[in-house]
């Protein structure tokens, strides 16, 4: 041993699994492509484009604010092009291009990037910037008109003008059959052109573990149950209004979702719950976006009340310890 | 039937490059640097001084403490100082150094007739061999055998749940017959309580030379494992093998067992039958930066660059040298530190195998909670550790984990929450003392 030895050191362990921030996020877009594409056959080149200026927009937001925060670019962990995606994805092919990038300008850098970047926010960044330009309707009309003239688009965009199932079903109008509902339908949001390819994107993350069961299936029988016992065809509600691209990509969130998987059963029951509402009661089509972002809110007080016992813990609980307890493999 | 605890993580098993390696004695050393504390609890004081002759086998460091154990030098040599030199983790603890005489023979320890001997005797015997746990928490053996309460199951922990590490496993293999009788020592001490030997399933021929043996044992079964990590830890071990479950702040005896590890079993034979003390032990060198893995016999006090010079050194790709297994080993910076009575392995990893890298925010996956056995918060612990609230951090269950490093190992943003534990405890430790100091 003459040479210099040159090693590294660091607290252990020393073997890492290939668990990996960015490839989780690679995955989720890459669960994402099978929707785009449908929406894409439906409405031809405005579904890139859009998909396109907001995942720009995404990242140019977060090279900005860290910029100003003197903070190390983190384009690399892939958050920012799902975010940009995502919000992509909530829109309408029509919607104006500055319409969105706004809500991904607010979405990734106020609700993410401003509470401390990725892991820090409280709120899934895509929902709160779609959901932000709803509540800020009258700028985004004075926007409408100032820009108007801006607008770019593509053929196809007329396709955009059919009323989404979920409108029809409240409006009481004849539903197109179920099965073109579920495997592709002009109307609504890009994602809710296929629920098949969102169910496909949704069982590759399953697949994948990014994501588990708890939240979509607690999410969704939640639904499913609250509008079948009011009266209406849990079906439809099922497939449409953006509730599966809720379930599978939007609650499941890692950052804004619970941590255990009883906070998940809980977190999804409520946001569930929240969607009926929202639905029957209150009808607005974003019902649930609005839902998910409520009970985002919540999710520390979900942790604290769903906290679990320690190994071998009882729930008397035992006076605590004072030193440092020892125990290791021996 | 295959039985383990819940949680806790699969991990690869790395064990191909020495697992058939038979037990071999490592060439003797130029010096042995041994220290005075090795063990949980008090160190001991040097009872040999610079210049002094001394013989193998013979105690240079003892202590009145109970909770304790003695030192012994394993060859003969001249003391040439007592002084403080860093050990693995990177204190500094003083060490006896001693020049190793040249040409010695290995020494040997004759076997007497240990049949009638009186339990206090046997304890008094595996005490004065300054005999430890030898799985790496090196807890005194003989505190052990001492517990307040009855004990009704004695577990024999053949687990190795470490990646690499395949000493235990070829003393299973090779020294049997030993173990079951150190065993039955190690019942008798207790008042004959029942013996499970824990084995994981990795060991198919060591299961199988047991449970051959076992067939004419009344009062002593193998129980075969899952080959989930952290196996080998207690409250999981005890858990798996008897349903048992230690609460939290509690030890093994207060569910009325005693667990000790396969090697600690042979090493209390060799006390009470030989009067053997604690001078030796096997190590495993592994690894892919390694050419000679084996499974290796040193004796205590060796440098770990002993080991390696002696064994071909290292190949130029190694990145890290970790003493212990990889999951709870300690990095080495640079290779003068001694081997202890707990050090079971030394392993010569590459970049394939080990990373440094960054670490980033926590994005709540929930994966480290999901495996954590012991049912803590990790997240939450790190992200309180990182920012030095540690009462919080405390809340969450710092105190209660045992830095098993599975959290850190299924962390997609590699956090190293290891280390904010140790923070943890460390100020933990410091408000307790400061608490004392102002009670006086
Ligand atoms: S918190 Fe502690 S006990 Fe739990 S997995 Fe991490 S290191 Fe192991
Ligand atoms: S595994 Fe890492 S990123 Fe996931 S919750 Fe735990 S600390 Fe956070």
């Amino acid at each position: 041993m003459n040479k210099a030895l040159n090693l590294q050191f660091s607290t252990s362990p020393h073997l890492h699994s290939q668990a990996n921030v960015s490839t989780a996020m690679r995955d989720v877009i890459i669960a994402l492509i099978p929707v785009s594409l449908v929406a894409t056959y439906f409405f031809k080149l405005n579904v890139p484009f859009l998909i396109f200026v907001c995942i720009a927009s995404a990242m140019l937001t977060e090279v900005i604010f860290r910029k100003i925060m003197r903070k190390p670019l983190s384009l690399h962990d892939g958050s920012a092009v799902l975010t940009g995606l995502l919000v992509a994805l909530c829109f309408s092919a029509a919607t104006p291009w500055w319409l969105a990038m706004v809500a991904t300008f607010i979405g990734v850098g106020l609700a993410k990037e401003l509470l401390g970047g990725l892991g820090w926010n409280r709120f899934n960044p895509a929902l709160f910037g779609r959901v932000s330009v709803i509540l800020l309707a009258p700028w985004i009309t004075f926007l409408n008109n100032e820009f108007f003239h801006w607008r770019v688009s593509f053929p196809g965009i007329d396709t955009v003008t059919q009323a989404t199932p979920l409108a029809l079903l409240q409006m009481g109008l004849p539903l197109p059959n179920m099965g073109t509902f579920f495997f592709g339908y002009p109307g609504g949001g890009i994602a809710e052109t296929s629920s098949f390819a969102l169910l496909l994107g949704g069982a590759y993350l399953l697949y994948k573990k990014h994501i588990s069961w708890h939240i979509p299936v607690s999410m969704l029988a939640t639904v499913f149950v609250g509008v079948a016992v009011l009266g209406q065809n849990p079906f439809f509600h099922l497939i449409s209004g953006g509730l599966l691209l809720g379930a599978f990509f939007m609650a499941t969130d890692w950052v804004t979702s619970p941590i255990t998987k009883k906070g998940q059963i809980v977190f999804g029951v409520c946001i569930g719950i929240l969607v009926v509402i929202f639905r029957i009661i209150l009808a607005p089509t974003e019902g649930v976006a609005f839902a998910i972002l409520i009970m985002n809110a919540f999710v520390p007080a979900i942790d604290n009340a769903t906290r679990r016992l320690k190994f071998g813990e009882t729930r008397t609980p035992v006076p605590a310890q004072q030193g440092v307890p020892v125990q290791k493999t021996s | 039937m295959v039985k383990t605890f819940e949680r806790g993580v699969f991990l690869p098993h790395y064990k191909k490059f020495s697992e058939d390696k038979p037990i071999t004695r490592l060439p003797l050393p130029r010096e042995l640097v041994i220290p005075l504390r090795q063990h949980t609890g008090a160190p001991c004081r040097p009872l040999v001084a610079a210049g002094d002759k001394v013989e193998a086998g013979q105690k240079i460091g003892a202590s009145d403490a109970f909770v304790s154990a003695a030192v012994h030098t394993g060859l003969s040599g001249v003391v040439r100082e007592v002084a403080k030199r860093p050990n693995i983790a990177g204190e500094m603890v003083d060490c006896v150094i001693i020049d190793v005489d040249q040409g010695q023979e290995f020494p040997t320890w004759p076997a007497e007739d240990y049949a009638g001997l009186p339990v206090d005797e046997i304890k008094a015997r595996i005490r004065e061999a300054g005999i430890v746990g030898m799985g790496g928490a090196a807890f005194p053996t003989h505190v052990k055998l001492s517990p307040p309460r009855e004990i009704d199951l004695v577990v024999i922990n053949g687990c190795e749940c470490e990646p690499f590490l395949t000493c235990d496993h070829r003393l299973m293999l090779e020294r049997a017959d030993d173990l079951i009788e150190g065993s039955r020592l190690i019942s008798k001490v207790l008042g004959g309580p029942k013996v499970i030997f824990g084995v994981e399933t990795n060991k198919p021929d060591a299961i199988a030379v047991l449970e051959q043996k076992l067939v004419k044992e009344k009062d002593m079964e193998l129980v075969q494992l899952d080959v989930k990590y952290p196996q080998g830890a207690e409250k999981q071990l005890i858990y798996a093998v008897s349903g048992r479950k230690v609460p939290p702040g509690k030890l093994p005896f207060d569910v009325g067992v005693v667990v000790q590890n396969v090697a600690t079993a042979i090493a209390v034979l060799e006390a009470v039958r030989n009067r053997k003390p604690l001078v030796d032990r096997v190590l495993t060198l592994t690894g892919p930066g390694t050419p000679n893995p084996g499974n290796y016999q040193f004796f205590i006090g060796t440098t770990i660059s002993h080991v390696i010079e002696s064994t071909g050194g290292l190949q130029d790709d190694v990145v890290k040298v970790v003493v212990g297994g990889p999951m709870t080993g300690w990095a080495q910076l640079d290779l003068q530190a001694p081997l202890t009575k707990g050090a079971g392995g030394i392993l010569a990893l590459t970049g394939e195998v080990t990373q440094v890298t960054d670490y980033m925010a926590c994005v709540r996956c929930g994966k480290c909670v999901d495996h954590c056995p012991m049912f803590l918060y990790p997240n939450y612990i790190g992200v309180y550790g990182e920012l030095g609230r540690y009462q919080q951090a405390e809340q969450w269950g710092a105190m209660d984990c045992f830095e098993c490093g599975v959290c850190v190992y299924v962390c997609p943003s590699r956090r190293p929450i290891v280390s904010f534990v140790r923070r943890t405890k460390k100020a933990a430790a410091e408000r307790h003392r400061a608490a004392t100091r102002q009670a006086l």
